[in-house]
Order: structure tokens, then C-alpha cells, then sequence
């Protein structure tokens, strides 16, 4: 009974989704939010660097959540189904320093993620005012991590910096719930994302290696939650 | 409603770069500093009156140093380096050619070692303590 009740609200849902198909509002979205990110490996090279520090340094931060923003578009091609396309853009970093009144040495590891992709919704919920939504979303993520240097010592620096990127593939599953006030909706995200961890390469040159285990290399892991607000605007287009 | 689309992209420009990962907190020690080195430099033109570079002067130095480390000895004479060396007792040769002109010039000699404070200069070795020595030499 139970299964008959379901099926029949997915061919009732899929029937009032076409009477509409003509109307194909496309919609512009961006969300703004934070991002949690394991970073394992970038964790361990961090507290490796410091371990050849000559004085004894601290992990000031280490990949805290972070800013988490993106934005695209979306076509609502039936009532309660949506694909769409966009960008995603993820940042965080660590940082080690010891500082004292002679000068500073300081290790900062900065990581950017930029992913580009596509997406999936579908509203179970689909009212005039409130819709709630399941997103999934498949994306090509560019890692990009800076890792950098500085010691400043009696008016003396000297430093170095290196850039890696890796490529990965990311999945991602989200819900949201949207309030909407005619054109424009308005809401909140959240989910979690799974990436596929990508080895980190200098440009141009070789892998970034384990310091204590050189026949293993280092990967960037963006694996986390995801929260944030998220704001979309429907382009409506006349029916044919 | 046309124009709120710039707006919006303008928007996520603008806030593009403010959303970069920064920290800006450090860990500062303050650093306990241990005894001062005990530091003692002999130079043989010490016990020469009025010294002259005619053909050549040898120039001997012995540097004595306790709890730290020497660093370097350097030698100047009219702005240039004559003489470095990280011994802590060497000699080194002035000749007339050292200086643009005869006559009466400086000969420095400036020692670096180590201060013992701990502090990250003194441990890298970007700090050091200073002991200078100046003689009048007359170059003919």
C-alpha cells in the first residue's frame, strides 16, 4: 500500500510537471557560506616543516572552516526538477610562526579550490512560497595550494614559495530550502562533499613529496561540510 | 530587474578577493637570554708604535671566547675589505697599494660573535656582538 501511495505521488508529480515543461524559468544563483575541508596531508606537512624549524614554532591555524562561495545557473525543466551548471570557488589555509623581538619565521600554507560542474535538484516539497530541495552535484575541482616561507630576522629576510595544483573529481549532495518572493528566491544550503583526493604537482615539474617518505606523495582532500545562504533570481520567458 | 544582474556578479567580484584565506596571528616567545659570551681580542699592532706599511705589514689577531661562538674578522682600510676570516686567530698583509694615496689612513678591524640571547637572530646567526679596533697607519 504504502509503495502504490509513492508511486502514485510520482506519476501525479510527473504529470502536473507536464503541463508546465513550456515554462522554462532559467534562474542565476549564488551562495555565499563556509567549508570544512580535511586537508590530512597538508595537516602533516605543515607540522613536518616545523619540525626543522631551529627554534620551537607553533601551528597558529590549521585549515580552519573557511569561505565557501559559488555561483550559476539553474532551469527549472519540470515543476520539481532543476539541472543547472556553475562555479565553486573554496579557500583555506595554516600557518606556523614563531616570532620574538629579533624577528618571525613563518610558514603559511594557502589552498584555493576552484570546481566547475553540474547539478541535479529535485523539490519533493514545491509550494507557491517555501521549496525544498535535493541537490546533487558532480564538478572538476583545480586545486591550487601555495606553500611559503619567510624569515625575518635583525632586518635580514629570506624566503621561498612553491605552487602546486592538483586536479580531482568532487560529488556533492545538498538540500536546501528556499523561500520565494516572485522572481527572486532566497534561502539555505547545506551538504557534504566528497572529493576524490588529486596528487599536488609543482608546475612544470615533479609531484610534492612526503618529507619522511619520498616514494609517497601528497594530495590536497577539499572532503567536507558545506553551509551557506544562498540567493537565486528566475529570468522568466513567455510560453510559446 | 535587468540591472540586478550586474549587480550581482559585480558583487561577487568584489567580494572574490576578500574571501582569500588570510591569518595574521603569530606566536611570539619572549625569549630568556643566557650569560653574555666572554669575549677577548689581541692585536699585534697593539704593541707597535706608529706602524708603517712600506713594502708590507703583517697584521696578526688572537680572539679568545667563551660560552658563544666567533663569528668573523673582518679588515678595512680606506672603505675596502682588505681581510675576512671566521678563525679565531689568523694574520693577514696590508701593502702601500691598499689605499688610493700615501699617507696617513684607518685600518679597521671589526669582530662578530655570538650574543647568547636565545632570540631567533642569535640562533640563525643574524645577531651577533661587536668588538672594533682601530689603528692609524702611515702607508708610504
Amino acid at each position: 500500500m504504502r509503495n502504490r501511495l509513492i508511486i502514485l505521488t510520482i506519476l501525479l508529480s510527473a504529470a502536473t510537471a507536464s503541463h508546465r515543461v513550456q515554462a522554462q524559468d532559467l534562474g542565476i544563483y549564488a551562495s555565499i557560506g563556509v567549508a570544512t575541508m580535511r586537508m590530512d596531508d597538508m595537516k602533516y606537512l605543515l607540522e613536518s616543516i616545523i619540525e626543522t624549524y631551529p627554534v620551537e614554532a607553533r601551528v597558529i591555524s590549521s585549515f580552519p572552516p573557511y569561505t565557501a562561495s559559488s555561483f550559476g545557473f539553474l532551469k527549472r525543466l519540470y515543476p520539481h526538477l532543476k539541472l543547472g551548471a556553475g562555479y565553486g570557488f573554496t579557500t583555506s589555509g595554516a600557518k606556523a610562526n614563531y616570532s620574538d623581538y629579533s624577528g618571525s619565521l613563518t610558514t603559511e600554507i594557502t589552498a584555493v579550490s576552484h570546481r566547475v560542474g553540474g547539478l541535479v535538484s529535485y523539490s519533493p516539497i514545491s509550494g507557491d512560497k517555501i521549496e525544498f530541495s535535493l541537490l546533487g552535484r558532480l564538478d572538476l575541482n583545480v586545486s591550487r595550494i601555495d606553500i611559503s616561507t619567510l624569515l625575518i630576522a635583525s632586518g635580514f629576510s629570506n624566503g621561498g614559495e612553491s605552487t602546486y595544483t592538483a586536479f580531482s573529481p568532487q560529488a556533492s549532495g545538498y538540500a536546501e530550502i528556499m523561500y520565494n518572493f516572485g522572481s527572486f528566491s532566497f534561502g539555505l544550503e547545506g551538504g557534504y562533499l566528497l572529493d576524490l583526493p588529486g596528487k599536488l604537482k609543482e608546475s612544470g615539474g615533479s609531484y610534492l613529496s612526503d618529507p619522511n617518505d619520498p616514494r609517497s606523495d601528497l594530495t590536497s582532500d577539499w572532503t567536507g561540510w558545506r553551509a551557506g545562504i544562498k540567493g537565486i533570481l528566475w529570468l522568466k520567458f513567455k510560453e510559446n | 530587474m535587468k540591472k540586478l544582474v550586474p549587480v550581482i556578479l559585480a558583487g561577487i567580484f568584489l567580494l572574490y578577493r576578500s574571501c582569500f584565506y588570510a591569518e595574521s596571528d603569530v606566536y611570539f616567545v619572549d625569549v630568556v637570554p643566557g650569560d653574555p659570551p666572554i669575549f677577548s681580542v689581541s692585536v699585534n699592532l697593539d704593541t707597535i708604535v706608529e706602524p708603517e706599511v712600506n713594502d708590507s705589514l703583517e697584521v696578526f689577531y688572537g680572539a679568545e671566547i667563551e660560552k658563544g661562538e666567533f663569528y668573523l674578522a673582518q679588515a678595512f682600510v680606506s672603505k675596502s675589505v682588505v681581510f675576512e676570516s671566521d678563525s679565531v686567530a689568523n694574520s693577514f698583509w696590508l701593502f702601500p697599494g691598499d689605499v688610493p694615496y700615501p699617507g696617513v689612513d684607518t685600518l679597521y678591524i671589526i669582530f662578530y660573535y655570538s650574543t647568547n640571547t636565545n632570540s631567533l637572530a642569535d640562533i640563525v646567526r643574524l645577531e651577533a656582538n661587536i668588538v672594533q679596533r682601530k689603528y692609524a697607519l702611515q702607508f708610504n
